[in-house]
């Protein structure tokens, strides 16, 4: 009975109850919004890495990541590579020796990390040719031509046919350099890496390098995100004289990233959430006020403190869940909408964007799997949201209720 | 015959500090299970104070009152309050019913709190409001009903869980006079014929000539307590 008194209570000022419940729906609405739009910038971000930087996987000599000095290099690399390729759950293994430089022009010189690649794996692995944003692709016939990113060429004030000079030791400790002239200028959604990393072919580096059927590292892609861990260790015990580690080993900071956002996305449910607290605090105590004589009446007539209690958090949480629903079911249609129509932010700036290394087109996706949490968070503020009200209607003395 | 309440020199001053008011005051009040009596006197005479005192939804600031041989202003706050549901039929002035229930709820809330079994209630609930006339509303809101209407689920109500007597304030104070003297026609076959014992106050004199028992206060004090031995003679005979 206490069910329905507290269900036929809230109808009873319908006007205010579809307020608060709509601002439940709105509050949940700019929640899962939110969360969508993180999990969507997460994913993409996660893709970006994994598709345009590192790769799933990577292979190195195990000294080489402590200084990059030349010296440790893969060798027999067309062996491995090979090798690593015809595995079944490998999409595609993209070699590249690097080597840190100096890129030089006639009026400065600035510090790089130079990149000899194999275009057509390269291509595929970082999806260079899909950054070009001005000249075109190394073109096979011809020697020393270099990509550099948007914003080296900037700085340095470089474009497509521009001549510089590349800077650095071989494996033998020998100072090298070559002239090479700017083939293309590429941009990518991570604007640091663009500042550092140019790419030149593996021949005309290799040459200058001093090494031969060999790289310093290997790129591995797979067709499955989630074969990672099992092909990591497939390849560790296949090869246990090298370094290999996963994009979370490699890109500490994205795994970082997804986490912490992760918790922030709680946090600001929490803020949202309470915010409408005293939305309906505010409300359940103008129902408590308005009721008065009544409630007094149900203590006079031998209605006991728990039932009271109860009918006054009953009340809160259908005041509460009754806008559950609509806010999921809101956020959830926008979710969908945008994640198939992607959401452009490049309004916010692509600029501010890129330099965290996000692409400004985010398609949003429903966060399914914090709902429970959500739901969880929204109980917790009805109960914690009925606490004051009930207070106070346990607090009434029947008598003066009743004299009223 | 047996008591049923029995107050002894019980008081109740407000404000004790600044300007005392003796709203009842040392008042001996003695009641028999099946009187059918009612409380007069002027505005502000005590009259609720008394009933509220009675009926445990207020303390007495001195004196004893034994319901059924149990002292309850020795009762704490969440005793009485299964005190009166247990024991206590109230009828109030007005707002007696919860407005989102039905009539038929309304009865049956309180006999849900007793943990009267669903059969009994059932059976309860359709005999009471053949008492009341009422059974063709069993399942409409308060808001439909008659303050006359109301009153009488209110007493319906009341009688739901059999209890020791009922208490009524002011029952008819906001009743037409065909109203009233129906509720009091329905209150009086319910005492003849259940031998329920209702103690109500009242200013209506319609009303009091309908009591077998009239007590009269002023200022907080009992300043008569007449008798009436039959309808037929209205014979009064003054006891102090
Ligand atoms: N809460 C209170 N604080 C102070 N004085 C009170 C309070 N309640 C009642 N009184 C006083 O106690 C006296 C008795 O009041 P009570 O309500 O019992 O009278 P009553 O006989 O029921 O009057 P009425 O016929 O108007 O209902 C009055 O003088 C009243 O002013
Ligand atoms: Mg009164």
């Amino acid at each position: 009975m206490i069910f329905i008194m507290a269900w036929r209570n809230i109808w009873r000022n319908k006007m205010r109850s579809i307020v608060i419940i709509l601002s439940i729906a709105i509050g949940l609405f700019a929640g899962i919004a939110v969360l969508a739009l993180y999990k969507g910038m997460m994913k993409s971000r996660v893709r970006t890495v994994i598709d345009a930087e590192v790769g799933h996987l990577q292979i190195h000599d195990t000294s080489f990541k402590k200084d990059y000095e030349p010296q440790f290099v893969i060798s027999n690399g067309a062996d491995l590579l090979k090798n690593i390729s015809s595995m079944p759950e490998v999409k595609l293994a993209a070699p590249r020796s690097i080597t840190n430089g100096m890129l030089a022009t006639a009026t400065g010189s600035s510090g790089v990390q130079i990149n000899g690649v194999i275009p057509a794996l390269e291509y595929e692995a970082s999806q260079l040719k899909k950054k070009i944003i001005e000249g075109n692709e190394f073109y096979p016939a011809k020697k020393n031509e270099v990509i550099v990113g948007k914003k080296l060429a900037g700085k340095m004030k470089l474009k497509v046919g521009s001549k510089l000079v590349l800077t650095f030791t071989d494996t033998s400790g020998n100072i090298v350099s070559g002239a090479f002239r700017v083939a293309a200028v590429y941009q990518s959604d991570n604007a640091p890496l663009d500042e550092r990393n140019v790419y030149v072919t593996m021949n005309d580096m290799n040459a200058l390098l001093g090494i031969s059927n060999a790289f310093h590292e290997l790129v591995v892609l797979l067709k499955n995100d989630e074969d990672v861990k099992t092909v990591q260790q497939t390849l560790r015990k296949k090869f246990p004289a090298y370094q290999i580690e996963t994009w979370r080993e490699i890109s500490p900071e994205t795994d970082l990233l997804v986490k912490t956002v992760d918790q922030y996305s709680y946090i600001i449910m929490v803020i949202i959430m309470l915010a409408l607290a005293f939305g309906i605090i505010n409300t359940m105590l103008m129902a408590i006020l308005e009721r008065t004589r009544e409630i007094g009446m149900m203590m006079a007539l031998g209605t006991n403190k728990i039932r009271i209690f109860s009918l006054v958090l009953m009340e809160t949480i259908f005041l509460t869940l009754a806008g559950t629903p609509v806010g999921i079911l809101i956020g959830w249609l926008a979710a969908n909408y945008y994640n198939r129509r992607g959401l452009n932010l490049s309004g916010m700036g692509r600029e501010m964007m890129s330099s965290f290394g996000f692409n400004p087109l985010i398609y949003p996706e429903f966060p399914a799997d914090k709902l429970m949490g959500v739901l969880l968070i929204v109980v917790i503020t009805a109960i914690v949201s009925c606490l004051f009200p009930a207070m106070k209607a346990l607090k009434l003395q029947p008598v003066e209720a009743l004299r009223l | 015959m047996n008591t049923v309440i029995d107050a002894h020199n019980i008081s109740k001053v407000y404000n004790p500090e600044t300007i005392p008011v003796y709203a009842v005051n040392n008042v001996h009040l003695h009641l028999e299970r099946g009187e059918f009596t009612a409380l007069v006197g002027p505005s502000g005479s005590g009259k609720t104070t008394l009933l509220n005192m009675i009926g445990g939804l207020d303390k007495p600031d001195g004196g004893n009152i034994f319901i059924n041989g149990n002292d309850i202003t020795k009762l704490s706050a969440n005793e009485l309050i299964d005190f009166r549901l247990k024991n206590i039929g109230f009828v109030f002035q007005s707002f007696n019913l919860i407005p989102v229930l039905t009539a038929k709820e309304n009865v049956e809330f309180i006999m849900q709190l007793q943990k009267i079994k669903q059969s009994e209630r059932d059976e309860r609930i359709k005999q009471l409001f053949q008492q009341i006339g009422l059974e063709d509303k069993l399942n409409e809101r308060p808001s439909k009903l008659s303050g006359g209407q109301q009153q009488r689920v209110a007493v319906a109500r009341a009688l739901a869980s059999k209890p020791q007597f009922v208490l009524a304030d002011e029952p008819t104070a906001n009743l037409d006079t065909k109203s009233a003297s129906n509720l009091l026609d329905i209150m009086a076959k319910l005492n003849k014929e259940e031998n329920i014992t209702f103690l109500f106050s009242t200013h209506d004199q319609r009303v009091i000539d309908r009591a077998r028992r009239v007590i009269t206060l002023v200022d907080g004090r009992i300043v008569k307590d007449t008798a009436v031995v039959s309808t037929e003679h209205k014979e009064a005979a003054t006891i102090r």
